[in-house]
């Protein structure tokens, strides 16, 4: 058996055990951060991965144009109609604003003030693997991305987490991935619970809200947003929507299960928090 | 062989990976099929660990499992051990027991991706973070339409050492 390794590629192994221990070990210690060899490798195969990604963007676009003009044609048309309906809206708002910012002078409340940096990236490209749900984006550490930063839509939809920062890209833990934890609440109701990736809602593009109590208030159809608890994440970024509640199996808690308001096949372009604060 | 010879086959052997990897990495990811897309990698390597033997096989499968480790997302260090045992096995495999063709490169490729599943299955189910049918799900599709690549692999690396390959530099 030791001729038959010595003969056959058995010194090859053993530098391959050497160099996978360094990797796992450097990785384990950087925790987030990607190791040297990996910002090198990332950095030098970036420029191929962005122009892949840009000419399969143009070859897509091109292909919905001949062969699904008509769709894209009535989807311009409900996203005017969609445009209108929000401009009703914001003016209502805007009056409900107003409205607001009396009552608090009258009653000398001060103001909730949000302060975000945004970094506007691009989708390099999905995830890699089909046991793990990431996107990878353009973007890293050069441009002051780090781990833990959330991810989000131009509309406010939380897409996720950065989880692996390199110097040139970074990778994004989606929010139905399995390392998600984080703090969420339904939003017509204040109920508080805990939002949570599940490898077997995953694999339906699903998510679930834990914890919840018994006395917790939610429908299907409700929206679900990031609570803020813990200040580590900031709040009030839709999350999804509620499919359905179900009991714990120890039947102590509820659970919901969460339809995501991202569709993360379709991202072009997100954004960012690098820098966030909420002060009264 | 000369050492130039060796150099020129081998760069001929690594630009082969190239499309191979960018199909993996930056196309295939896009349109999924049954909800998966393939795992190329350790077809490279059990096609080049099948025509070249077991000691081009390892040092192929460290190569590619560096390239591995260090580009794609999640992918865990020990993928660079383990592409260099399949390299190491498969072209054993093939030089001494089965054939050094298609069909060797066939059933040491199942055999490389059966090990690929078992081993995300383990860890899964280590974490006890899904059930066993839902990992069943993943792995199943991931084999079959992983496995269906091996041959157009298997052809483009045999054109190469059909031009480059063993000792025909020489």
């Amino acid at each position: 058996m030791k001729d038959f390794f010595r003969n056959n590629g058995g010194l090859l192994l053993v530098i391959a055990l050497l160099l996978s221990l360094l990797l796992g070990i450097t990785s384990v210690f950087l925790s987030g951060t990607t190791d040297p060899i990996s910002n090198v490798m990332t950095a030098v195969t970036a420029p191929f991965r962005n122009g892949v990604s840009a000419a399969l963007a143009w070859a897509e676009g091109a292909y919905e144009y001949v062969f699904h003009y008509e769709q894209l044609h009535q989807e311009l048309s409900d996203l005017k109609q969609q445009v209108a309906d929000l401009e009703e809206a914001l003016r209502d708002a805007e009056d409900a604003t107003r409205e607001n910012e009396q009552l608090r002078a009258l009653l000398g409340l001060q103001e909730k003030h949000r302060d975000f940096v945004f970094e506007a990236v691009r989708v390099s490209s999905p995830s890699t693997s089909n046991w793990e749900s990431t996107i990878t984006i353009s973007k890293g550490s050069a441009a002051g991305i780090e781990a833990g930063d959330c991810v989000v839509t131009e509309t406010g939809a939380l897409v996720g987490i950065v989880s692996q920062v390199s110097y040139s890209t970074s990778v994004v833990s989606t929010v139905i991935n399995t390392d998600i934890e984080m703090g969420g609440m339904v939003s017509r109701t204040y109920s508080a619970g805990v939002l949570e990736g599940d490898f077997n809602l995953m694999q339906e593009g699903l998510l679930r809200l834990s914890y919840l109590s018994d006395g917790a208030q939610l429908v299907a159809g409700d929206e679900v947003v990031t609570s803020g608890m813990g200040e580590i994440y900031p709040s009030g970024f839709v999350v999804g929507r509620v499919e359905a509640v179900f009991s714990d199996p120890s039947g102590m808690t509820r659970y919901a299960v969460i339809q995501p308001a991202v569709d993360f096949s379709d991202l072009i372009e997100v954004f960012v928090i690098k820098e966030f604060s909420i002060e009264n | 062989m000369t050492r130039r010879a060796l150099l020129h086959k081998w760069l001929i052997y690594a630009l082969a990976l190239i499309p191979i990897f960018l199909l993996d990495w930056a196309v295939l990811p896009r349109y999924p099929l049954f909800g998966v897309h393939p795992t190329l990698l350790p077809l490279a390597v059990a096609a080049v660990a099948t025509l070249e033997g077991p000691i081009s096989g390892a040092g192929y499968g460290l190569a590619t499992g560096l390239l591995w480790t260090t580009t794609y997302a999640g992918v865990s260090s020990l993928q660079v051990a383990l592409l260099t045992l399949t390299g190491l096995l498969v072209g054993s495999a093939t030089q001494y027991v089965l054939s050094q063709s298609i069909w060797g490169c066939l059933v040491c490729s199942a055999g490389a991706l059966l090990v690929q599943e078992m081993l995300h299955i383990l860890f899964f189910l280590f974490l006890r973070t899904a059930t066993v049918d839902t990992l069943v799900a993943v792995a199943v599709p991931e084999f079959l339409w992983t496995f269906v690549w091996t041959a157009p692999i298997y052809l483009i690396y045999y054109l190469i050492y059909r031009k480059v390959g063993g000792t025909k530099l020489a």
